[in-house]
């Protein structure tokens, strides 16, 4: 069964389309949904837990409709937003106890799950305090732990790292990774932060101004392209212009020369070239795409429209 | 702290297994569940249970000073039992006036306790993490509404209780006694209810406004207050003037039409302290608009909160 399916799904917000026609199958796994500020992440993330409604299309959860099985979905997905939603003035225990029953657990099993979540996110003897009193990587804490508190079978996680410091953000990277791996629960983690979509995520959802952009395995984005890059401390122009002359395409980014790969002919024509022109040769590496390029080629796609 | 491996979290937590983590197999409830979990968090958050001691100072004094006479009344009726003879009985406080007597109390209660229900939700940002769960915005208004009027029906019930206590207690044969006054205090439960209800209505449907708690607060004492006042001076002039409506304007007060509603429920004429004009069935109506009108503010307040 497919985890998220969205056919023609649009939010018109009247001046802003915030998603056009959205067409998207996902299956579970370990999902990061990319895209800038305002690009509709978070507005689809709201349409799949029944908090907007779509201005049309359709869109189901786990093969529930978010129009018409709100409740029944709601139950089986837990969500983590990305601003502050806590108080400040209870534990965290109780906190979590408290969103576990109103999520539909009856009051000893809350209480069960909420220790045994507060442990794997790892929160300990500090559950009892305050929340108020806690520190931004630990209020993220209690905001998955709020998420997981009813064993949910999917996970929404907006801007689960933001305010985190580096190693509090690769904890937090590192429970997600945790949460989808071996707790078996599907994420969906939102976040224009390429770099953490690459750590943890096994598929990528990037979308643009609404748009469904790519949908592929993060490692579709990050396999090799048919590019050679040779670095060389100096004299690439000369490098650039022998292989040139035998009839190899290239192109010169300062002082690396990107040589397109066609069969092996190339790496032949390199190693010649630098031994005879005696460049100090610093590595010669075929490149990968990286998320980035993603963004960067589609940049002048949206301004044309 | 390190949750990189589950052995590390283990050893943190002193103990020697690890038992991974475990799926909840267990029953699921749905949107009354919700419901009646959030409303028995919002009754134990009116009386600052689960919070701190400071907390818990307003509601239990506001409460305690409301039922002070009667537990006068009490301890006075155990002095006397003795003394007293079949028939010749003191009754200081009948079950209808208590209300109309210690309104002042319910009303800073609502004031103090409403704003701390509706206002802390809104300020912490909880409520997108409740609107995500079975629970809508109906369902969470619903809950609020309903635990801020349990706990005010609880503060105007413990009087009844013991004033009916004190009431059994000075006459002889206690079962006769019981028998007697158990129909004088029935009434109180209904009246009580409608009192809670309304004032519980107004006080949230303001209050929810806001979320911040010193403004709710504010505007609630203000609206009392003009609410008191400005019906009152029209009535005044009206009698002067010979305006036969300035009478209805009584209708606008929310303790006048709450009190006036309450007495519906004991059954004989209104007491002097009403306009003339006014019958009971009256201000039952204006209560029951009242409350539909605060519980729809409150709805449309929070259906906007929740997209």
């Amino acid at each position: 069964m497919a985890l998220i399916e969205t056919a023609n799904l649009t939010k018109d917000y009247g001046t802003v389309k915030a998603l056009d026609r959205l067409d998207l199958q996902v299956d579970p796994g370990i999902i990061g949904l990319v895209g800038a500020n305002g690009a509709g992440k978070s507005t689809l993330i709201k349409i799949l837990l029944g908090l907007v409604p779509a201005t049309s299309g359709r869109a189901s959860v786990l093969g529930m409709d978010v129009a018409s099985d709100t409740e029944n979905i709601r139950k089986v997905v837990g969500y983590m937003p990305e601003h502050d939603c806590l108080p400040l003035d209870v534990g965290a225990t109780e906190f979590v106890t408290h969103m576990a029953r109103i999520s539909g657990l009856p009051r000893t099993a809350a209480r069960e799950r909420t220790a045994e979540v507060l442990r794997h996110v790892g929160l300990y003897e500090e559950r009892y305090r305050q929340i108020g009193g806690y520190s931004t990587g630990m209020k993220q804490r209690v905001k998955l732990a709020q998420a997981l508190a009813h064993d949910p079978k999917l996970l929404l996680l907006d801007e689960p790292t933001n305010g985190l410091d580096p190693t509090g953000r690769d904890e937090m990277l590192d429970l997600i990774k945790r949460t989808g791996t071996d707790f078996g629960i599907s994420v969906v983690v939102a976040s224009h932060l390429l770099g953490e979509i690459e750590q943890v995520c096994d598929f990528l959802l990037a979308v643009d101004a609404g748009h469904l952009l790519r949908a592929a395995p993060v490692s579709d984005f990050t396999r090799r392209t048919p590019t050679l890059a040779v670095e060389v401390e100096e004299g690439a122009e000369k490098l650039a212009a022998v292989l040139t002359g035998k009839g190899i395409g290239v192109r010169q980014d300062g002082n690396c020369v990107l040589v397109a790969l066609e069969g092996t002919a190339p790496y032949d024509a390199v190693r010649d070239a630098i031994a005879e022109l005696a460049l100090p040769l610093v590595r010669i590496e075929q490149e990968r795409h990286r998320l980035e390029d993603l963004f960067r080629d589609a940049a002048p796609a949206r301004g044309a429209r | 702290m390190n949750v990189a491996s589950p052995a590390a979290a283990s050893s943190a937590d002193g103990s020697i297994y690890d038992l991974g983590y475990r799926h909840y197999e267990g029953k699921r409830h749905g949107g009354w569940f919700a419901i009646w979990s959030l409303f028995t968090e919002g009754l134990r958050s009116v009386w600052g249970f689960g919070r701190p001691m400071t907390a818990k100072g307003w509601p239990f004094a506001l409460a305690g000073i409301y039922a002070f006479p009667a537990f006068l009344q009490l301890a006075l009726s155990s002095v006397f039992a003795q003394s007293m003879s079949e028939g010749n009985k003191i009754e200081l406080i009948a079950y209808r006036d208590y209300f109309g007597m210690m309104w002042l109390l319910a009303m800073v209660f609502c004031i103090a306790q409403g704003p701390e229900l509706v206002c802390r939700d809104q300020r912490s940002h909880v409520l997108s993490l409740y609107f995500t769960r079975p629970l809508n915005h109906a369902g969470y208004a619903f809950a609020r509404v309903a635990a801020l009027a349990t706990a005010l029906f609880i503060t105007l019930m413990v009087p009844m209780i013991a004033l009916f206590i004190g009431d059994v207690l000075m006459k002889p044969d206690t079962l006769r006694a019981i028998g007697d006054e158990l129909p004088r205090l029935l009434p109180a439960v209904p009246a009580n209810a409608v009192i809670a209800l309304g004032m519980a209505s107004i006080s949230l449907g303001l209050a929810a406004f806001s979320p911040r708690r010193a403004y709710s607060t504010i505007g609630l004492v203000a609206y009392f207050l003009l609410m008191e006042a400005v019906p009152a001076f029209i009535y005044a002039a009206g009698q002067h003037a010979g305006w036969t409506w300035a009478a209805l304007t009584s209708l606008l007060t929310p303790i006048t039409t709450l009190t006036g509603a309450g007495d519906w429920f004991f059954g004989a004429p209104l007491s002097a302290d009403f306009p003339s004009t006014m019958s009971a069935d009256q201000y039952v109506a204006a209560a029951l608009t009242s409350i539909a009108v605060f519980a729809g503010l409150l709805l449309l307040r929070y259906r906007s909160l929740s997209a």
